[in-house]
């Protein structure tokens, strides 16, 4: 896929599994590998640039193995872009499987 | 590549970055090297799935630049901002390098025609000094002429300067967001 395509496509993807419930960075990092392949280590300046940019807070809570946690949690301001974001994306995603539909899909 | 080599090179990427915010970052990638280890990876495993800290590092001194330079414009915040997004990859020396060389032409011309429009009176007196008796009415007054459009070219490059500096660091951002992908490429 085109370079210039993929940061807004992770942009969208994390703070999409945040909308429902707050996760800690290695948890978003593999839902997201799982699913797309990413190289993980661009998550996490995504991750600062969101939260300097007032869609996300952070903080650190303690966990039955090992050190505590940083988690991270969607602001209403982060919402708000969550649902923009994902406004372009529905249309574009639909323009795309309308004209694939029409060109390859079955006959 | 084995943790303490990953986190190494990291550091020496983000030596531009205050001390507080590279051990914040130090202490993320930690994190993520201990949730693997439980998970049973090794930390070669975990680096490589991590991709390149060298290319990490970069990423994270251009935002932290570009956020530097949308709080105070100064010449060199602009110079290194801009150095810092052309380093993500060859495909920004082209994107990013182009519209910077314009906007400095842009402001360097339009600032030195105007100044230079707005001191056409001066010269005009100079050439009496050199040579007095070429005195001509018409080139006094042609002088003035340029120098009221020349001064109102410095009050609108004032203006101009300032919004195209806004507008250049909106594309840098832009850039970052956008141009380097967190997908693989293949």
């Amino acid at each position: 896929m085109n370079t210039q395509f993929k940061k807004g496509v992770l942009e969208l993807c994390v703070l999409a599994l945040l909308n429902k419930q707050d996760r800690y960075g290695y948890e978003l990092v593999q839902r997201i590998s799982t699913q797309i392949e990413i190289t993980e280590g661009s998550v996490y300046p995504l991750l600062r640039r969101l939260k300097k940019e007032g869609y996300l807070t952070t903080y650190l809570q303690e966990s039955t193995e090992g050190p505590p946690r940083k988690y991270y949690q969607l602001t209403d301001q982060g919402k708000s872009h969550l649902f923009n974001l994902y406004r372009e994306w529905k249309q574009f995603a639909d323009g795309v499987s309308q004209i694939l539909k029409e060109g390859v899909g079955d006959e | 590549m084995n943790k303490d080599q990953f986190l190494q090179i990291l550091s020496n990427g983000l030596k531009k970055l205050p001390a507080e915010e590279r051990e914040d970052i130090i202490r993320d990638f930690q994190e993520h090297f201990q949730m693997g280890n439980q998970e049973g990876k090794t930390e070669e495993e975990i680096a490589k799935s991590l991709g390149s800290p060298k290319q990490i590092a970069r990423e994270l001194v251009a935002t932290y630049q570009v956020e530097k330079v949308s709080e105070k414009v100064t010449f060199s915040n602009v110079l290194r901002a801009t150095w810092a997004v052309i380093g993500l990859g060859f495909f920004n020396l082209t994107i990013v390098l182009g519209p910077f060389l314009a906007l400095v032409g842009i402001i360097v011309g339009g600032w030195f025609t105007g100044i230079s429009f707005a001191l056409s009176p001066v010269l005009v007196l100079l050439n009496l000094l050199i040579a007095p008796g070429t005195f001509s009415l018409f080139e006094m007054f042609l002088s003035i002429a340029f120098c009221g459009f020349g001064l109102l070219l410095v009050i609108g490059m004032f203006y101009l300067t300032k919004g195209l500096i806004k507008l250049f660091i909106r594309y840098l951002k832009f850039n970052i967001n956008l141009v380097k992908g967190g997908l693989k490429d293949e």
